[in-house]
């Protein structure tokens, strides 16, 4: 089944919810209608196919599907790090999709956030200096004002407290990934952008991760769009939008829950032959 | 194997622009390698075809050492030496053609020789381009070399008028010679006339004019009939009973002969014969291989640069060679570890890297063969001559050609051990696992660094002069292990250094100067060999330079240090200093204060060749000239020209171990000993051919010495003198057939004469650097490569395009300011190193720091490299976002 637009989950709604916000949040970002090509001598490949979306300030989206399903490619366009074929994304009201080199290098800077698979800190900068590098790209002094407060506050917030002055090669994996959260949140971005945070991580560590995203939803209102193959990680999100051959095959939502237990949404995939 | 071989070539033709990058590599470095090389060839056979055609069949060459010449007596005694075939006395002279209607100016000097022409073909061949043969041994014509021809437009059937001593002397032109001629040093302007017409430009009585249309009167001023005064002051000692005329030959003045040892005969035996023979005036008697070996000692110098240079380029091509193959092994860790999971062996994949080095090699060494060839060719012409050596053509033989080739391909064979070895070390777990080759252990590589330069000093030692004495091997030597020695210096100071270099970027560029150096930190083996490059190639720009300045300034020291004048007067003989002296009526000139007589002459010493120069003490101290390093300039001076002393310059009295008060026992122009004692040592004198010349009075030289007159005279003009003094004194030069030289003039064309020299030295290390630099694209490029993903993240982070290049710039501009500063003190210490080792000359001339050339150090070094960035920094900042954050 392939639709273009969101699907109310057809299940029974899971268990252990918390309950969605209880009034509507506005729209942080938007797709509308989005194609990816891409030109192969074989002939073009249609990576997305027609995507449309919406996400709501807070919420916290998964993107799940198999490999080459498009869910990374989708989220490249949605972040701006991609240009889609056709089609547009609106960040926060904006127009985005189509800005040039340098208004998209500011909306990066200022407004999204995004962690990769791979933590990619820079080896020479300590906890502090990466989790700020944001503002030393912006050309601010990381050590104090404003800066200096924010990152404090992002390094609590991913629980490295003390760990500051630690170089990237005296972390552990987990404690790595963190610090790339942190240099995420640290702008205080509209939408945070993760391209399997935990691909790369034991069980263990993983949770530490998606555990971090998820404090941020709740704690701070952070808006997140995960990509994973992994349902036990999109169980944490308050929708899936499960992604098939650059399509949405199917949004379920399963609302904000603490268990954050995968079988509702296990079931639901299984019924989709997933 | 030969399944992975065209694997390996494809591998090369799928990255255009780094094998293109790496065969310029290669290919600048064998050209660089090759011009040295050819051009050092082209000189050595050209001291070959200049000994053949200075000595032609001569087994033997007996000189005159001083001015008086040689006899006939002594022509006789040669002839009557058992075992002698053949006698060809010659006289040689450098005068002037007189101005015609068709050239009104002054030209410059031409070289006369006078030959028998009975004689000379059995000696040499003079090979006429056009017209015949000389036939007479007092005919007055003349052939005259195809250069001079063509410059001073003269053709067969011209009148020719040569300046003499006393009458001028006219001579028709009967026939044209092919090339340059027999002389060396006389730039191919050269005129050959039978012997006793040649006598007559020595002569005062025996000017005149063989030709039918009348000779040209005398010249004014010239005492008919005068005997120079030296004459009498050369006692001949009695010798053996010989004939004192031989039929055709001059009397005296004779400057060389030529001769040819009968068939069977001992060379020994018949040169110690000739030794007791001759008795009656000083000579010196050589072999062709004496003859040769000085012409070789002349250009050694330059051709052990030439060599070192070459072999330089070599070595910063293979520092480009080494990276690159270390770079397609990172880039291909993985298809290497697929390869090793499918079941490749170690030794296949050291032989897959090794086929693509032996392929860059090949094609990178025939372009260089290329190029190079077509160097040499401009660097040849350019040059024209070494010293007193022309130089016409390289030597491009297929030997030379060979050498060079085989260097390039060992080279880059050498540079691919240490990357075949990583890649064959590849672990198929980890390569299919992570991304990046494994560095090389810092050991391995400094033995590579000292197996690349052993190599590199084996090839430039082919470059070397043969011949050359063990100091200048151990010089090069010297300078290979300095070099070596300040690469290896790269690993340790390359942190700390760019730490301090980087300050200079952090004001304005915090982030990309961190993240710069965490790149050069990265890997700190393959920043140590880029930097290594770099210092290689800019250490010879800075060495060059520091020589070259304090060439220029030796090779002017001794214009303000002894010549007491502001301009030279020099003749075309010796101006006896009677009555008739033009000294009398220049310093008679209003403005003039003093024209000082000035002479060089030959003396020997325990077996040694000196030079010695006749000066007047009193006008040396009125001037202030001669700066004096022991004993006591005023004595000294009134001493030189009370006679019996002599002033020795530092470098001749270090050599023969002479001290204040020491006797110099020198052979007189009479055979006799004369004593001189030592009254002075000074810093420097006139430079001559075999070191400073020794200093000694006008009575001496013209008593003792056989000087029969001044060379030159200085003028010295007073402070303010009317304009007009000057012009007085060129009306008395030209009445007197002396020749202006202004100081300034000396100066410049001595400068403008070793710029030419050290322009080409320039040019050589400027293409050492340029091969650096593009070793710098190289590890940039690989540098961006390995970091695409964390670009990519920088990117996505919101780190702009250009912010990005910036990163890159800056990593150059921290590589090359630590590359200058290891390169500009490894070229100082090289300088020091060479002018030290250089002796006497450049000593006692100040230490000048080479502003310019390090102005340009830096520029080059700093600029080059960060230009050299501008292609990967481009690269790094359109790098795609999406693509990069997914490579894994």
């Amino acid at each position: 089944m392939a639709s273009t637009q969101p699907m109310p989950a057809d299940g029974p709604s899971p268990s252990g919810a918390v309950g969605p916000a209880t009034h509507p949040a506005p729209t942080v970002l938007e797709a509308r209608d989005l194609m990816k090509r891409y030109p192969l001598a074989s002939g073009p490949v249609e990576a997305v196919r027609g995507v449309s979306l919406q996400v709501r300030a807070g919420e916290f989206v998964a993107l799940m599907g198999p490999s080459g399903s498009g869910k990374t490619t989708l989220l490249q366009l949605l972040g701006g790090l991609d240009r889609p074929s056709s089609g547009e994304v609106v960040l926060e009201g904006e127009r985005i999709s189509h800005l040039d080199d340098d208004a998209a290098t500011r909306l990066r800077r200022d407004r999204t956030g995004f962690v990769f698979q791979s933590f990619n800190l820079i080896p020479l900068l300590d906890v502090i200096e990466n989790v700020g590098l944001p503002f030393t790209i912006a050309g601010q002094d990381v050590r104090s004002g404003e800066p200096a407060e924010r990152i404090r506050d992002a390094i609590a917030l991913v629980d490295l407290t003390g760990k500051e002055d630690h170089k990237p090669h005296e972390l552990s994996a987990g404690e790595q990934q963190r610090v790339a959260i942190a240099r995420a949140l640290v702008t205080r971005p509209a939408i945070l952008l993760a391209d399997e945070p935990t691909g790369n991580l034991d069980y263990t560590t993983g949770t530490e991760i998606l555990e971090a995203l998820w404090r941020s939803c709740v704690d701070r209102g952070q808006t997140v769009v995960l990509v994973t193959h992994d349902a036990k990680a999109a169980a944490y999100a308050d929708r899936v939008l499960v992604i098939s051959d650059g399509r949405i095959l199917e949004d379920i939502d399963l609302g904000r829950r603490e268990d954050h237990a995968a079988a509702p949404l296990i079931t639901r995939l299984a019924q989709l032959g997933l | 194997m030969r399944g992975l071989a065209p694997y390996a070539v494809r591998s090369l033709r799928a990255r255009p622009a780094r094998t293109g990058l790496t065969l310029a590599g290669i290919a600048l470095g064998v050209a660089v390698l090759l011009a040295g090389l050819a051009t050092n060839g082209g000189i050595e056979a050209s001291i070959d075809r200049t000994v053949a055609l200075l000595v032609g069949r001569a087994d033997l060459r007996i000189e005159a050492f001083t001015e008086q010449g040689l006899s006939a007596r002594t022509v006789a005694a040669i002839e009557q030496t058992p075992g002698v075939a053949v006698v060809a006395p010659a006289i040689t002279r450098r005068t002037y053609l007189t101005p015609t209607a068709g050239r009104p100016d002054l030209a410059p000097p031409v070289d006369v020789v006078g030959i028998d022409p009975d004689v000379e073909s059995r000696v040499r061949d003079l090979v006429l381009a056009r017209g015949s043969p000389l036939l007479e041994a007092d005919e007055a014509v003349a052939l005259i070399t195809d250069r001079l021809a063509r410059e001073d437009g003269i053709d067969l059937g011209s009148d020719l008028t040569l300046l003499g001593v006393g009458e001028p002397v006219r001579v028709r032109v009967v026939g044209i010679l092919e090339g340059d001629g027999p002389i060396i040093g006389s730039a191919g302007r050269t005129v050959i006339v039978p012997i006793l017409t040649a006598d007559r430009l020595q002569s005062r009585t025996g000017g005149g004019d063989g030709v039918d249309d009348g000779g040209l009167p005398p010249l004014e001023g010239t005492p008919e009939g005068a005997s120079p005064s030296a004459e009498s002051a050369s006692p001949t000692a009695p010798g053996p009973a010989t004939p004192d005329a031989v039929a055709g030959v001059p009397a005296t003045g004779i400057s060389r002969v030529d001769v040819v040892l009968a068939s069977g005969a001992d060379p020994v035996a018949v040169t110690d014969a000739i030794e007791s023979a001759l008795v009656f005036e000083p000579y010196i008697l050589e072999r062709p291989a004496d003859v040769a070996a000085g012409l070789r000692a002349s250009t050694s110098d330059f051709r052990a640069t030439t060599g070192l240079l070459a072999a330089v380029a070599l070595f910063a091509g293979a520092f480009l060679i080494a990276n690159t193959l270390a770079m397609t092994v990172v880039e291909r860790i993985r298809e290497l570890g697929l390869l090793r999971a499918a079941g490749a062996t170690r030794a296949q994949i050291l032989r897959l890297v090794t086929v693509q080095a032996v392929a860059l090699g090949i094609v990178g060494s025939l372009i260089g063969v290329v190029g190079g060839s077509l160097l040499s060719l401009a660097i040849v012409s350019s040059l024209r001559s070494i010293g007193s050596v022309p130089v016409d053509r390289p030597d491009l033989s297929a030997a030379v050609l060979a050498v060079a080739f085989a260097a390039g391909l060992a080279v880059t064979v050498l540079a691919a051990i240490d990357p075949a070895r990583r890649a064959a070390a590849v672990s198929p777990v980890e390569a299919l696992r992570v991304r990046g080759a494994g560095r090389g252990r810092v050991a391995t590589r400094i033995l590579w660094l000292v197996a690349v330069l052993g190599l590199v000093a084996v090839v430039g030692s082919l470059a070397l002069p043969a011949g050359k004495p063990p100091e200048g091997s151990g010089r090069s030597l010297a300078v290979y292990a300095l070099l070596l020695a300040a690469v290896l210096a790269a690993p340790v100071v390359l942190v700390p250094l760019g730490g301090v270099a980087g300050s200079l970027f952090r004001p304005l560029l915090r982030l990309e100067e961190r993240l710069a150096r965490a790149a050069i930190a990265r890997d700190r083996g393959r920043s140590s060999i880029t930097v290594g490059a770099l210092i290689v190639g800019l250490a010879m720009i800075v060495a060059l330079g520091a020589v070259a300045t304090n060439a220029r300034g030796a090779a002017t020291a001794w214009l303000d240090d002894v010549v007491p004048g502001d301009e030279v007067l020099t003749a075309i003989a010796p101006v006896p200093l009677d009555e008739a002296s033009p000294e009398v009526d220049l310093e008679a000139i209003d403005g003039v204060v003093r024209a000082s007589p000035i002479a060089t002459f030959n003396l020997a010493h325990s077996g040694q060749r000196l030079t010695g120069a006749a000066l007047v003490g009193a006008d040396l101290a009125d001037d202030g000239r001669l700066r004096f390093v022991a004993g006591d300039r005023n004595d000294a001076l009134a001493a030189l020209d009370a006679g019996g002393v002599a002033i020795v310059p530092r470098g001749v009295a270090d050599r023969l171990g002479l001290v204040l008060d020491d006797v110099l026992a020198l052979p007189a122009s009479d055979g006799s000993l004369t004593e001189l004692r030592v009254v002075g040592i000074v810093e420097r004198s006139l430079p001559a051919a075999g070191g400073d010349a020794v200093i000694v009075g006008w009575p001496a030289a013209l008593g003792w010495f056989g000087v029969r007159g001044a060379d030159a005279f200085a003028i010295r003009y007073a402070p303010g003198a009317p304009a007009g003094a000057r012009t007085a004194v060129e009306a008395i030069a030209t009445e007197r057939a002396l020749t202006v030289n202004p100081i300034a003039r000396v100066e410049g064309a001595l400068t403008t004469a070793l710029d030419r020299v050290f322009g080409l030295f320039d040019l050589l290390a400027f293409a050492a650097v340029i091969v650096a630099a593009l070793g710098i694209v190289n590890t940039l490029s690989m540098d961006v490569w390995e970091r695409v993903r964390e670009i990519g993240v920088l990117r996505a982070t919101g780190m702009t395009r250009r912010q990005v290049w910036r990163v890159v710039v800056v990593e150059a501009g921290i590589l090359g300011i630590v590359a200058v500063v290891v390169g500009v003190i490894a070229g100082l210490g090289v300088a020091a190193l060479l002018i030290v080792t250089a002796g006497g000359s450049v000593r006692g001339v100040p230490f000048e720091l080479p502003w310019p050339t390090l102005a340009l150090a830096v520029v080059l070094g700093v600029g080059l490299a960060m230009l050299a960035a501008a292609w990967p920094a481009r690269i790094a900042s359109r790098i795609e976002i999406a693509q990069a954050v997914r490579s894994e």
